[in-house]
């Protein structure tokens, strides 16, 4: 029993059953979103309402051929997807989804906040090795963007993720989770940074507007365009995965986590993520892709200093309530 | 670090072939140069082996969206030629479908515009409120994109009372919709960052390098063959000249919309001054020896046919000059000093159809010794010079 | 004009309750205009045989051919692959032998499927 619970903690939920599954059901629903918001149906056939599309998608990449550049590094190129799917299932396996306040999760442990993070912005890295090592004109214009807009959303969205931190006194997960379930009102302190990690997932994500990495219509797949086939099929999972963890990782931060043990904890998980996901639909349908130097110089204009500014207010907060 | 790459002929920035060859600094663009050729389809070769009848379905095909620009510049050209004059209610028709043209036009570059620049949702917009106009179009011709309306001597259709209410009271629709538009493209942050300041074509610039249409005009020169040379019933309407003094992309996108709204009071004052009487009159079937150079303003610039005839029923030679074309030199000024992130744009912004503009170089050794290869000997060739190529080099040679 | 804060939100969050507007076309068709120009449909009877239409034709997708020698009756071989749809002939037949249908799902795997024969 006592090794039961790991195997399936790692394998089903919040593992890696659960969190494929999780996953293309999420990318269902921004697609719907996305479309019914563009006033069209999204996917139809696959399914019921097509809910079964993404599924569908994966399976047809799948079952593409797979081509490696001739000039690529060929064994980074097909081992990058894998790691970097790897990395961010680890990351999910932080989440605090299956915790009773008494019993967190087994690898829980002081500081995992800081390892989520670090975790989340490995992929990132992976990007511009996966476009470094296509040898593809494209590929690495779309790495080098990689790189650089990392340092653009980064910081703010640390920042971000520090002032929920600093208020509730904790750097674990669980923790910062139950204080804020225990104190609901305190929340709303946090709205400023909540926006900003929400913008900043958006920029992780790489979606529009900041999409820039892999803008089709300027370097055609970016990063990805030398990718195929199974290998390609990972790296599109993978931004499902890393939705999924990224809203969980912002839920259990901003929103008060998911209380109540192990089914009413998936409810919360559900509901609070689909609201993220919402959002960051939402802020993919109304804005225009920006350029490079637009992206760095908003998010060092406006990001940054809003993200400190909202740190600064939860340490006088915190200092008012001691 | 300088490095040169070709964007294209395949590429999901370009709808259509073509390459463009750039030397990168960074992001930056250093220098740029266009090559055509890739989709030649030798339409006006083919114009001379067909009776005046015939082209006029050959020349709507040369291209989809303007496709009733060619045709009307060539009807009239030939018109001019027969020294027929058409028949007033068949012109007031045929500028009412020229002005639809345009609007659909318009609302598709504006779609396209916000394709390039990344912003789906006003792309799925614009699209959606483009099919107003294709239902119209499509209720008074018969199709959506080859109206097939022209003919010598006037239209082909005759619009009739039910048809022309509810022109009018669609418009009202379109109207609203434009002017959301123009709000929205001139207020979402990202969207006008994208645009502003992009794609510089001073007004000298533009008038050295022969720009046409929406590109000239947002460089705050404002030319337009409906009002400089005026034909069919356009000196008989009134409209402005839309301009723009940013001689930017957002420039051009300002004057596109601009454009739009004039062209719903141009349709208002067609339809409700539309005369009575026949929409055609009969036409000769052969021509008298003689030469003409029509004019025409297509939803993306000045658009020429050059028509020449023997006194057959055949057009000797027929030379079109699309819009595109003219523009080209343009675009390489615009595209220098400009990001790679740009491109799509400032290409964009041109309107660019390049199908219309496909030129053959024939190259002549000078002592009259031409060569005629066959398909499979320029595959053969082609193949030849690939497998020089090392391919796992990492620094290739310029292949092309 | 000034720039304002995602002045698309409102009218997105509209449409994300509204029918969406594409038409789900194999399974529900929008009905095609009275003047639509879709297969040229021939009557034999009508036909005098000047053969305008055919020197006409754009496309040269029209075929006459006299059936019998004492009588004036002729048939129509329609390329229809070859036809692009424009209706001249409709136009330049003095007869009226020509109309054009309704139908605009043509398209076949075969193109030889796609010669009509009028008699």
């Amino acid at each position: 029993m006592a090794i039961l619970k790991p195997i399936l903690y790692l394998l089903v939920y919040p593992g890696l059953l659960f969190l494929l599954v999780y996953s293309t059901f999420v990318e269902w629903v921004d697609r719907k979103l996305y479309a019914r918001m563009q006033n069209r149906f999204g996917p139809l056939h696959t399914g019921r309402a097509g809910i079964l599309q993404p599924v569908a998608d994966i399976i047809k990449l799948f079952a593409k051929e797979d081509i490696v550049p001739e000039r690529a590094d060929k064994r980074m190129f097909s081992a990058l997807p894998v790691f970097a799917m790897a990395i961010v299932c680890t990351a999910a396996l932080y989440l605090p989804v299956w915790h009773y306040q008494a019993a967190p999760s087994p690898i829980s442990f002081p500081g995992d906040l800081i390892v989520v993070v670090y975790l989340l912005s490995l992929p990132t890295l992976i990007f511009f090795l996966a476009g470094w090592h296509s040898t593809n004109f494209f590929s690495e214009i779309g790495g080098v963007r990689v790189l650089t807009m990392l340092f653009g959303y980064e910081i703010p969205l640390l920042l971000a993720l520090l002032s929920p931190a600093v208020l509730a006194g904790s750097w674990r997960l669980v923790e910062i989770a139950v204080f804020y379930q225990n104190h609901p009102l305190l929340m709303l302190a946090n709205l400023l940074g909540f926006l900003i990690a929400v913008i900043c997932l958006q920029a992780k994500l790489e979606r529009v507007p900041f999409d820039i990495p892999h803008a089709e219509t300027e370097i055609v797949g970016g990063q990805f365009t030398e990718y195929s086939g199974r290998k390609l099929a990972f790296f599109r999972l993978l931004g499902d995965v890393e939705m999924v963890v990224g809203a969980g990782l912002i839920a259990a931060v901003f929103l008060g986590g998911f209380p109540g043990g192990l089914l009413p904890g998936l409810a919360w998980f559900v509901v609070k993520t689909l609201f993220i996901v919402f959002l960051l639909a939402a802020l993919r349908a109304a804005t225009s892709r920006i350029r490079i130097d637009q992206m760095i110089a908003f998010s060092w204009r406006w990001l940054a200093p809003l993200a400190v500014l909202q740190l600064f207010i939860a340490i006088i907060i915190k200092g008012s309530a001691s | 670090m300088e490095f040169k790459v070709q964007l294209g002929p395949q590429h999901p920035a370009l709808h259509e072939p073509i390459s463009i060859r750039m030397t990168l600094d960074g992001e930056v663009i250093r220098d740029a140069d266009l090559r055509l050729g890739y989709n030649h389809r030798g339409v006006e070769k083919l114009a001379e082996s067909r009776s005046f009848i015939q082209n006029l379905y050959l020349t709507e095909r040369i291209c989809g969206i303007c496709s009733f620009s060619h045709q009307t510049c060539y009807t009239q050209g030939v018109e001019k030629l027969m020294e027929l004059v058409p028949a007033r209610r068949g012109l007031y028709i045929r500028t009412l479908v020229c002005e639809l043209e345009r609007v659909h036009s318009h609302l598709l570059w504006l779609g396209v515009a916000g394709q390039e620049a990344g912003f789906e949702s006003f792309f799925m917009y614009t699209w959606r409120d483009r099919e107003v106009v294709m239902d119209i179009l499509d209720w008074i011709s018969g199709n959506r994109v080859h109206y097939s309306m022209n003919t010598f001597g006037g239209v082909r259709r005759d619009i009739d009372e039910m048809q022309r209410k509810k022109i009018l009271d669609t418009l009202d629709l379109l109207k609203q919709r434009t002017d959301y538009y123009l709000n929205l493209a001139a207020s979402e942050p990202t969207f006008v960052g994208r645009l502003a300041g992009v794609g510089k074509l001073s007004r000298q610039q533009a008038i050295d390098l022969c720009a046409v249409g929406p590109t000239l005009r947002a460089s705050g020169v404002p030319m337009d063959v409906r009002k400089d040379d005026p034909y069919a019933v356009y000196d008989e309407i009134p409209f402005e000249v839309s301009t723009a003094d940013s001689c930017d992309v957002l420039g051009r996108a300002v004057v596109r919309v601009k454009e739009l709204i004039q062209s719903y009071r141009i349709i208002e004052f067609l339809l409700k001054n539309l005369p009575e009487g026949p929409f055609k009159v009969k036409a000769p079937r052969k021509v008298k020896p003689n030469e003409v150079y029509s004019r025409y303003e297509a939803p993306r610039g000045e658009n020429v046919h050059y028509i020449k005839s023997n006194g057959s029923d055949k057009p000797e030679r027929l030379k079109v000059r699309a819009p595109t074309l003219a523009n080209y030199p343009a675009t390489i000024a615009m595209l220098k000093n400009g990001f790679i992130a740009d491109i799509p744009l400032i290409f964009a912004a041109i309107d660019p159809c390049i199908c219309c503009a496909e030129r053959l170089v024939q190259l002549d050794d000078g002592r009259g010794r031409g060569r005629v290869l066959r398909f499979s000997e320029l595959r053969a060739m082609a193949n030849e010079r690939a497998k020089k190529i090392d391919y796992t080099k990492r620094e290739i040679a310029w292949p092309f | 004009m000034s720039l304002r804060i995602a002045p698309f939100l409102p009218e997105l969050l509209r449409s994300l309750f509204k029918k969406p507007v594409t038409v789900r076309y194999p399974f529900e068709k929008t009905p095609v205009p009275a003047g639509f120009r879709g297969n040229v449909v021939f009557d034999p009877a009508k036909c005098i045989g000047c053969n305008i239409c055919v020197g006409d034709c754009p496309a040269e997708a029209i075929e006459i051919i006299r059936v019998s020698e004492t009588e004036k009756k002729f048939k129509m071989i329609l390329h229809n692959d070859r036809c692009i749809h424009c209706a001249q002939c409709v136009d330049s037949c003095p007869t009226k032998t020509y109309r054009m249908d309704g139908e605009f799902e043509i398209a076949v795997l075969n193109r030889r499927q796609l010669k009509i024969e009028y008699k």
